[in-house]
């Protein structure tokens, strides 16, 4: 570390690429980061003490950015509010995907760092609420030990998706607070204020559910850009939130918002573990007949499928776990 | 079988013949029975192709049935289908009758309802399901030949 500089700790507030704004007592930086963080210095492998400290390889970073959102980082100034990022203090929590590059080797990216819950936001049509994928976002929630808040949108609209109700209270039952909201009609906002308060939150899912349009009523004066989905008989979104970006809220706490995700891959979850992740199926992993060998699938003697099928486990969720267990 | 498998090819649970489900060849959408042997296999819950049930048991064909058609005037109209009885939970249900079915095999499972006492049929019909007897050989006949 050079002694020259004066160095600070601060929160990585937004993120574009190739630069990330940093928040500290002192003020907002926008920083860059050092050419250290994004390489890594291999030393050989005896005790580093007793040997000539020499850099024996230096190999790039196995991770997409080294600094994520919430990130809690190390810097110094480098005049007119810019800085540069030395180091990423360890992180308590972390909310990660598999990052979509080409090539055959997956990395990490660190969607938000630090984080204390994920609230995956759906709504009650356009687009209709895609459950298989709010089951994605509550196993990854689950696989990295954070707890989840489920947020339904758009409740003003006239003509919801069939079974909503029906299928939201499976996972009220399973213990998910389920929030319904509207931003047209005010309902359910102070509930989903209280839930936020005092926490750092990450709001995921597809483009086109309010994620934005939430955040700006929760939080007046934000003016995050909004867009209505498309007019189209799928009633996608348009992808108007283009990068991530946290917005602390006056009662305490604070949120990140996300772009939509169409796809949400599970980073670092094992397909014989999946079933630990769905926590009505989670007592009865290892009490197949084939013990912790089975995969729930046709498997005679299986308890998973014995639940589902005797009424204690929902047909949906056991669905998104065969789906899951075919591609994570 | 996992959701994505449903609607590539199977063995059979029950013969072990490879099935394919191309629907240029069964002419069905949601195809789960052997056009061999007949057997099925215990997939959808609620509604046809929803691949909900957890089940995933053989089940055995027992019958046919008619569904009535759409023009009640037509004569003899309605589609014939296969009933079959999952061996593992007991579940009853109508599967359409796909175009690389063995007609052989059809009449085969046919003549061996018409056999069984009237108690079967008594039973079926309790459970909503009106079995063809021998009254309708001709019938039967005629659409599968």
């Amino acid at each position: 570390m050079n002694t020259d500089h004066v160095y600070d700790q601060g929160v990585v507030f937004c993120k574009t690429i190739g630069h990330y704004t940093v928040r500290s007592a002192a003020g907002e930086f926008v920083c860059v980061l050092s050419s250290r963080l994004r390489k890594q210095l291999v030393y050989p492998l005896a005790d580093p003490s007793s040997l000539a400290h020499i850099v024996r390889e230096v190999r790039p970073i196995e991770g997409v950015d080294p600094v994520a959102i919430g990130d809690q980082v190390t810097f110094f100034e480098t005049g007119n509010g810019t800085g540069m990022i030395t180091e990423v203090l360890p992180r308590r929590t972390r909310f990660s995907r598999p990052a979509t590059m080409p090539g055959a080797r997956l990395f990490e990216q660190v969607i938000v760092a630090n984080v204390d819950q994920v609230v995956p936001v759906f709504a009650t049509a356009n687009p209709a609420p895609h459950w298989a994928l709010l089951d994605r976002y509550l196993v990854s929630a689950e696989a990295s030990g954070l707890p989840a808040v489920i947020c339904i949108t758009k409740h003003d609209l006239a003509a919801p998706q069939a079974g909503l109700e029906e299928t939201l209270s499976i996972y009220h039952r399973l213990g998910y607070p389920v929030i319904r909201v509207s931003v047209v009609t005010g309902e359910g906002l102070t509930e989903m204020g209280a839930a936020l308060q005092g926490r750092l939150s990450v709001l995921v899912g597809k483009s086109g559910v309010g994620k934005s349009s939430l955040l700006n009523t929760l939080q007046p004066g934000l003016d995050l850009r909004i867009n209505a989905v498309g007019k189209g008989k799928l009633g996608k979104g348009r992808h108007t939130t283009t990068h991530l970006q946290m917005f602390p809220l006056d009662h305490g706490g604070a949120v990140v918002d996300t772009p939509g995700m169409r796809e949400f891959g599970l980073w670092d979850v094992q397909q014989e573990d999946l079933a630990l992740y769905f926590p009505e199926m989670r007592p009865l992993v290892g009490r197949c007949k084939f013990g912790l060998d089975c995969r729930h699938d046709s498997e005679p003697g299986c308890a998973i499928r014995r639940a589902v099928m005797d009424g204690s486990i929902s047909p949906l969720r056991y669905q998104s776990l065969m789906h899951l267990q075919e591609a994570p | 079988m996992t959701p994505r498998q449903i609607n590539t090819d199977f063995r059979c649970l029950h013969c072990r013949n490879y099935v394919t489900t191309m629907q240029a060849i069964c002419r069905v959408n949601n195809r789960n029975h052997c056009p061999y042997c007949l057997w099925s296999r215990h997939l959808d819950l609620y509604n046809a192709g929803d691949r909900l049930s957890a089940c995933k048991a053989p089940m055995r064909p027992l019958g046919l049935a008619m569904k009535p058609g759409r023009n009640k005037y037509a004569p003899g109209g309605g589609e014939l289908m296969l009933v079959h009885l999952c061996m593992e939970c007991g579940r009853l249900s109508l599967n359409r009758i796909a175009a690389d079915d063995d007609p052989q095999a059809l009449l085969e499972i046919f003549d061996a309802a018409c056999s069984q006492p009237p108690e079967h049929f008594d039973l079926l019909l309790g459970r909503g399901i009106h079995l063809l007897d021998s009254s309708s050989n001709q019938l039967v006949r005629a659409q599968l030949l």
